[in-house]
């Protein structure tokens, strides 16, 4: 008697967890309500809405290269984005200068500055990376349901930049041009070199008057 | 007290008095480490440790080791994800088999049961040693992970099952509470069962415990079993604490839990040892971890001392097991 309970109770918690545990739904059903991701619409709708209007809003390159000298916590707080942790974040800056060279896979460009008058890369060939992505800070990762979407719009966004932002730039420019470039870049915190700051672009313009 | 009391209190008390010198230590080097979210953040770190831990101990007192841990822990970690997040799909009967939080969590821990299980098997009916059938399954339970994965990380969980890993109950983080769980029914296994008493024999002397009746290949799949399941527990803390399932979780945590076996005080040659001391080993290795950060020490110098800290462990046990 004892053991026809045991095993019936057994039996009924097993059905009970089972019941709680799985659904059954037709395939068809599931497969038409589930929407998959577009990567390049996503990117397309972030670029228009999100990234081109807070461009306005980045901070002056030589504004940020005075600031990251005399106050680095201050710089990396007020205008840096990073959506991980350790010391590598990412800036929206813009400015203007003069081009000095245009090499194979980047522009140089001396920055109009209140005080010195450093040169920066643009790049024009090697578009990689998540620092246009990060760099305004309005991404949100807790929209994407995994990382590969989240990665693909970083590929997205590049693609815009090389098949868009780049062509018609790279085409015209040449030495002693005067532009104006807005655009992402990559700084280490920890180990921090403004030396050879290389510049994502996601505008660029020739200005000549 | 004489000379041999005196000896005995230092063996017993060893990992505690080594866990009061390293807090000590730390306390006058860093003064972040003596601060209330500090000691939360160290206990919520070695939950999983303990929780993998805890079922090596089982195993390493049946004088048995288990490898495969860290691949298992990835394993079980990514089934459950994988099953919330996507279910499964039957194309053939046009039929989608999805899985609620308790379904998902079940399915993680049957299948670290099952692995386990595996192991127990291959290791007592075919008389593989424990460390070449735990190591093949390391290999293969890393294998699984990526075919079901694919690769790529499973994410977005939801936030039910974000609270295994990442919430708090009256005041105490919940991985606390669900390792603290385990702790104490392994505790009450191993000090008041049979089977507890049956896993010290089999280490202390397993021709012994043949010959006085007990089943040896019963009791050991049924640690490794048990492994194997707390393996997937970890698995599934860990996955809840990232909200993301990472084909490469786990990666060396079985270095971690044996280290924290054995700075226990658990003896590698089996018979010897207990859960709470496996508690404190956890405790010294997340310790020594979060202390080694906050000094600010290299990563590759990390690895060095707490390869150093295990070798004296294991020096300690074998001079003991010597002197016994």
């Amino acid at each position: 008697m004892k053991k026809i309970i045991k095993y019936t109770g057994s039996v009924l918690l097993v059905a009970v967890v089972a019941y709680n545990s799985v659904y059954f739904k037709k395939l068809d059903e599931v497969k038409a309500g589930a929407t998959s991701f577009d990567a390049a619409k996503y990117a397309e709708k972030f670029w228009t809405e999100k990234l081109t209007p807070h461009v306005a809003k980045a901070i002056e390159i030589g504004q940020l290269l005075t600031l990251l000298q005399t106050d680095k916590n201050k710089a990396f707080a007020d205008h840096a984005h990073a959506l991980g942790i350790g010391n590598v974040k990412y800036f929206l800056v813009k400015g203007s200068g003069i081009v000095k060279s245009v090499e194979e896979n980047q522009v140089m460009v001396k920055i109009e500055s209140e005080r010195e008058k450093p040169e920066v890369a643009i790049a024009t060939e090697y578009v990689f990376g998540n620092a246009v992505r990060d760099a305004s800070g309005e991404i949100d990762i807790n929209a994407f349901t995994n990382s590969m979407d989240f990665n693909n719009v970083s590929g997205e966004l590049n693609k815009i930049i090389r098949e868009k932002v780049i062509p018609p730039f790279r085409s015209k420019v040449k030495t002693g041009d005067k532009v104006t470039f807005s655009g992402a870049i990559e700084l280490n915190k920890e180990h921090l070199s403004t030396r050879s700051i290389e510049i994502i672009p996601i505008d660029l313009k020739i200005v000549n008057e | 007290m004489n000379l041999q009391t005196y000896r005995a209190n230092l063996i017993r008390f060893q990992s505690l008095i080594a866990l009061f010198i390293l807090c000590l230590a730390l306390s006058i080097l860093s003064d972040k480490f003596l601060t209330v979210s500090n000691a939360w953040n160290v206990m919520r770190q070695i939950s999983v440790n303990i929780c993998i831990s805890t079922g090596m101990t089982l195993i390493v007192l049946t004088a048995g080791i288990d490898l495969s841990v860290g691949s298992v822990l990835a394993l079980c970690g990514a089934i459950t994800a994988g099953l919330l997040r996507n279910g499964i799909e039957v194309p053939s009967g046009n039929l989608y088999i999805g899985f609620t939080l308790l379904g998902a969590v079940i399915a993680g821990i049957l299948t670290g049961s099952f692995l386990g299980a595996f192991n127990g098997w291959a290791i007592t009916k075919f008389k593989v040693p424990p460390f070449v059938a735990t190591l093949a399954m390391l290999t293969i339970a890393r294998g699984l992970t990526m075919l079901w994965t694919q690769g790529f990380p499973i994410s977005g969980l939801g936030d039910t099952f974000l609270y295994f890993g990442t919430g708090w109950l009256l005041g105490i983080p919940v991985p606390v509470w669900i390792s603290g769980i385990i702790v104490l029914i392994a505790v009450l296994i191993t000090n008041k069962t049979r089977l507890g008493r049956y896993i010290y024999a089999i280490g202390g002397n397993e021709s012994a415990s043949k010959l006085s009746g007990i089943n040896v290949n019963r009791v050991k799949i049924i640690v490794y079993t048990i492994a194997g399941a707390l393996a997937a527990i970890g698995g599934i803390l860990v996955t809840s604490r990232l909200d993301s399932a990472q084909p490469n979780a786990g990666t060396s945590y079985e270095l971690d839990s044996i280290a924290a076996v054995v700075i226990g005080g658990t003896s590698l040659s089996g018979g010897r040892g207990s859960i709470l001391g496996t508690v404190q080993g956890a405790i010294i290795i997340g310790v020594l971890n979060n202390g080694l950060v906050l000094l600010n020490v290299s990563p590759f110098w990390q690895q060095v001392v707490k390869g150093f800290v295990i070798l004296l462990a294991v020096i300690i046990d074998k001079s003991n097991s010597k002197n016994d």
